[in-house]
């Protein structure tokens, strides 16, 4: 997935449409790195760079926890959900952008789900409350999620564009925040100070 | 106290014991009301926190079961589905469902975009989405007011996985809820929401009113300090505590009220004080009559006591009955032995005062009383009684030679033998030898004579004391009441006067006194305050009798003779002047005088002429005779032996050692002393023994004699032999007549005196008796020629 990601940012790069260097961090008001945060530009007035198709996606069951936590893909994109772990998982999603279930599961079992419409698929387990992951389904291909509170974008386009950060608990009403700046040539860095609420079930271990 | 005064002991013993104990009862009671007030309140707070511990479990069992539903609910895979794809009424359904199984009053389904999904009235609706914040927050419970009513709201969080909102139950704190509340708790405790508003505390649910903002400050310190306080409630004080309930919405605090009328809390306790009162006021009631009875056993005897003393304080001599053996009964002993006592030394004393030692009869004090008495009781018109004064005859004489005690023995005598005879009389001795003898009378006048009489012969009987025989009398003088006087001075002078006269009548005898006998008394004070006049006017002179030295036929010496010229009397004889002016102390003065003047006269005669002076025993017993003599020496420039000086020998009669020192000490200065009358009196031959004297006088008693009574001259002829004896002269008084003459020098009589030779002569008659006729002879035959055959005229004093 990593690699992949590289050969992409390395493909935008080399667009030559595209203006300069754009970081962004994402903390919370300690000024601690929050992990998990997308970040995506769009440009105002313009249309934004579609986003590649490129794969396979995977979301996977293991040890009781999906993995990754927060995974950014392209609209008609298949994702896969592979069960690593003994228990059967009931994966199921009700975000309107795509409902589904996948019932019972069996170990080292996988079957995958396109996503054809852009949103946020919060998808759950309704036997274990605890797990929980999310699907940026876009067509921007300005998303990236933040690792450790950092994302790069190097093929950031020139001129006014909306930066919105995304983060799962981010705390209004949108789950985001976002700033429009006049973005430029060069590198610029942004950095997005965020408050998130709990996680659903912190503290609700009597679930 | 002071004002309210409080006069027995016992009651204040009482009032003290009393006030103690109830002070003692008071503390205790305060104390254990406080006690009981403060045990009541802890254990009503321990109550209400109890029941405050219980509605905590309560609410939150009611809490998590509401919770467990909504939960359950919320996590319900259809349900979530249908909230997540909006299916309403699918959600709205289930919510219904469970609102009814929970019998909650109200579900809602509040959206994390701020929705809110129910059967819901627009107000709700609105105080719903008011709690998002707080779902947000993740409190899932806690009480808000929803439209104007305080409920409890549990919520649990839709997840789908996100959060998609929460499920909301809530349920009325109304007052039946508190009720239901209320039955829960052991005692009949009262509960409440309140919520503060604007800083006043106001209740949201419960049946009672918070009145003023103390209220709302007392609730605020009691939610800090978990303590009960006492809360006002519409006039009703009550024991309350605050417990802080959880809250959602808009964070308005919430507490639950719960609290317990004070009187209420108290009933409980109520009997144990009144029990408490009742004992201490029973326990007051006790000790006020135990200590009552405890103070009457010592006030009983003390004001017993305290009668007997006050009776005892006017004479009444009442004793104390005496119980126990306490020391109050020793004290009642004691009092009873003190009055005894006293009574009896008061007998004495009132028989001292009114009692003569000696005789035991009444003394003077006791005379007056019942003379007064008698003479106040009887009535006026007729004889009431008489008073004999009884006067012993030589009683001093008696006592002198015979002794004190032999004096006090007749006396005792006397006053029992008066007191045998004068039955039914008043008898008393005033003093000395004086006895009265008050007799009351019934009319007849011969019992006074017939008891007067048989006064002197009972007295006459004879007396044998320590080996001498005593025949004593009496002189008696009576007056009667009230011819002789009508009060007691006057009767008693009239008795004295009397008596006087029975003395001078010869002894023995009683006289009745009257009006003359005043008429002397009268008489002799004019003499006495004329006698006082006397000295200064110079009224008194002295004639001189000469004595006839029959050895030297020549006169040897001259008596003066004092002689008063009254002026409205003319001459006053001595002895009725001179006994008064020895009586009042005069003679002291006029006897100085004649000293002096017989001195001055003396010192113009020839030298071998003495002068002799008349002393008075009166003198001698006063102090500053010898001065008085040697003065008129030294001022007259007399030798010493030139001077003569008579004295009687009743001088001796008080007889003491001074007299006969200062007899030695004139003596020893060459005045010679001659002892007057002798032969009359007592005529002790002790005195002559005693001291040298250096003439005798031969009293003129004897001399008359010579010629009548025979034997007479035997006497004289003892006299001048016992005088040659002695070495002593004599003197023959009152010679008048030659044949005495004649016996007299036969007999060896120094010298004589009396009319045979001169008569007092005047001072100035002197040089004349010394110029003619110094010759006894010649002067006897001059007299003879000059009287013819009268007889020679009597001398009148001397």
């Amino acid at each position: 997935m990593r690699q992949l990601a590289a050969a992409y940012l390395l493909l935008i790069s080399a667009s030559p449409a595209l203006g300069g260097t754009l970081v962004v961090r994402v903390v919370d008001p300690a000024g601690r790195p929050v992990d998990d945060a997308v970040v995506t530009i769009e440009p105002v007035g313009r249309p934004a760079k579609p986003a590649l198709r490129a794969g396979p996606y995977r979301v996977e069951q293991r040890d009781m926890v999906f993995h990754p936590f927060v995974s950014v893909v392209p609209v008609g994109a298949m994702v896969a959900f592979p069960n690593f772990d003994a228990t059967r998982h009931h994966v199921y999603s009700f975000s309107p952008a795509k409902r589904f279930e996948l019932k019972l599961f069996a170990r080292d079992q996988s079957r995958s789900v396109r996503f054809d419409k852009a949103g946020i698929i919060a998808i759950g387990c309704n036997i274990h409350d605890r797990m929980s992951a999310f699907l940026f389904v876009t067509n921007n291909g300005w998303a990236q999620r933040a690792e450790r509170g950092t994302t790069m974008f190097r093929d950031a386009p020139s001129g006014p564009s909306k930066i919105t950060v995304w983060h799962p608990f981010l705390r209004t009403p949108s789950s985001t925040v976002s700033r429009t700046l006049p973005l430029g040539e060069g590198s610029r860095a942004e950095t997005f100070v965020v408050r998130l609420r709990a996680p659903p079930l912190h503290g609700m271990d009597g679930y | 106290m002071r004002r309210l005064c409080i006069r027995t002991l016992s009651t204040r013993l009482s009032l003290l014991f009393a006030g103690l104990f109830a002070a003692v009862m008071l503390s205790v009671s305060v104390l254990l009301f406080a006690m009981v007030e403060r045990i009541a309140r802890v254990e009503v707070e321990q109550q209400l926190v109890t029941s405050g511990a219980v509605y905590d479990r309560l609410w939150q069992q009611r809490s998590d079961q509401m919770q467990d539903a909504a939960q359950l609910l919320a996590r319900d895979f259809g349900f979530r589905a249908a909230v997540a794809t909006g299916d309403q009424a699918t959600a709205a359904s289930a919510l219904d469902n469970l609102k009814r199984r929970l019998n909650a009053d109200l579900a809602a389904v509040v959206g994390v975009d701020g929705s809110v999904h129910g059967n819901l009235s627009p107000a709700k609706r609105q105080d719903l989405a008011g709690l998002w914040d707080s779902l947000d927050a993740g409190r899932m419970s806690g009480v808000a007011r929803i439209d104007g009513h305080a409920k409890q709201i549990v919520a649990a969080p839709i997840l789908t996985p996100v959060l998609t909102g929460w499920v909301l139950f809530a349920s009325d704190l109304d007052a039946g809820e508190m009720r239901s509340l209320e039955k829960l708790s052991a005692i009949p405790l009262h509960a409440g929401v309140i919520v503060k508003q604007d800083g006043q505390w106001s209740r949201v649910a419960g049946s009672f009113m918070l009145s003023d903002g103390a209220a709302s400050r007392q609730i605020d310190a009691s939610l800090t300090g978990h303590h009960g306080f006492d809360l006002d409630l519409a006039g009703e004080r009550s024991i309350a505590v605050a417990k802080q309930l959880p809250t959602i919405g808009d964070g308005a605090p919430a507490a639950l009220l719960l609290f317990y009328p004070r009187a209420e809390a108290m009933a409980a306790y109520r009997p144990l004080q009144w029990a408490v009162a009742l004992l201490g006021l029973m326990g007051i009631a006790v000790v006020i009559l135990a200590s009552w009875r405890a103070a009457r056993r010592i006030s009983e005897p003390l004001s017993r006591l305290d009668v007997a003393a006050g009776r005892l304080a006017h004479g009444d001599y009442t004793k104390v009955a005496v119980a126990g053996e306490d020391e109050l009964a020793r004290l009642a002993t004691s009092f009873n032995h003190m009055a005894h006592e006293i009574e009896e030394r008061e007998r004495r004393i009132t028989h001292l005062a009114f009692n003569d030692v000696l005789t035991g009869l009444s003394n003077r004090t006791m005379f007056h009383e019942h003379l007064n008495y008698q003479l106040r009781a009887k009535p006026a018109g007729r004889d009431v009684l008489a008073l004999f004064c009884l006067d012993l005859d030589r009683f001093k004489a008696i006592n002198d030679t015979l002794g004190h005690s032999l004096g006090d023995a007749l006396l005792i005598e006397i006053g029992s033998r008066l007191k045998d005879v004068a039955e039914g009389c008043f008898v008393a001795r005033l003093g000395g030898d004086e006895f009265v003898v008050v007799q009351p009378l019934s009319g007849d006048r011969g019992e006074i004579d017939r008891l007067a009489e048989a006064i002197l012969e009972a007295i006459r009987q004879p007396l044998h004391v320590d080996g001498n025989d005593i025949i004593p009398s009496t002189s008696v003088g009576i007056a009667i009441a009230p011819d002789d006087g009508n009060d007691l001075d006057t009767l008693l002078r009239n008795a004295d006067l009397a008596l006087y006269r029975a003395k001078g009548e010869g002894r023995g005898i009683y006289s009745f006194f009257e009006e003359s006998l005043n008429e002397k008394a009268q008489t002799r004070r004019v003499i006495e305050s004329d006698l006082r006049a006397a000295i200064e006017r110079g009224e008194f002179e002295l004639h001189f009798q000469p004595l006839f030295d029959l050895k030297l036929n020549r006169i040897g010496s001259f008596e003066a003779l004092l002689r008063w010229n009254h002026p409205t009397r003319g001459l006053v004889a001595p002895h009725e002047f001179i006994p008064i002016a020895e009586d009042t102390g005069m003679i002291v003065a006029i006897g100085a005088w004649a000293m002096r003047e017989a001195c001055r006269q003396a010192s113009e005669w020839p030298d071998y002429i003495r002068v002799a002076v008349n002393v008075s025993p009166v003198q001698f017993h006063r102090p500053g005779l010898n001065q008085v003599i040697l003065s008129a020496l030294a001022l007259s420039g007399l030798a010493p032996n030139r001077l003569e000086i008579e004295i009687t020998e009743s001088i001796f009669l008080d007889g003491s050692e001074e007299t006969l020192k200062a007899l030695h000490v004139l003596r020893s200065l060459g005045i010679r002393i001659a002892l007057d009358d002798f032969g009359t009196g007592y005529s002790s031959l002790s005195y002559l023994q005693k001291f040298p004297f250096d003439k005798l006088k031969i009293d003129q008693s004897f001399i008359q004699a010579l010629l009548v009574r025979p034997g007479a001259t035997a006497v004289i002829r003892a006299i001048t032999d016992l005088a040659t004896a002695l070495g002593m002269e004599t003197t023959a008084e009152g010679v008048e007549e030659t044949l005495q003459l004649r016996e007299l020098e036969m007999h060896g009589c120094s010298s004589i005196q009396g009319f045979l030779f001169s008569k007092p002569v005047h001072a100035s008659e002197i040089s004349a008796l010394l110029g003619n006729g110094t010759q006894l002879d010649s002067r006897i035959q001059a007299t003879a020629v000059a009287s013819e055959k009268q007889p020679l005229p009597r001398r009148a004093h001397k």
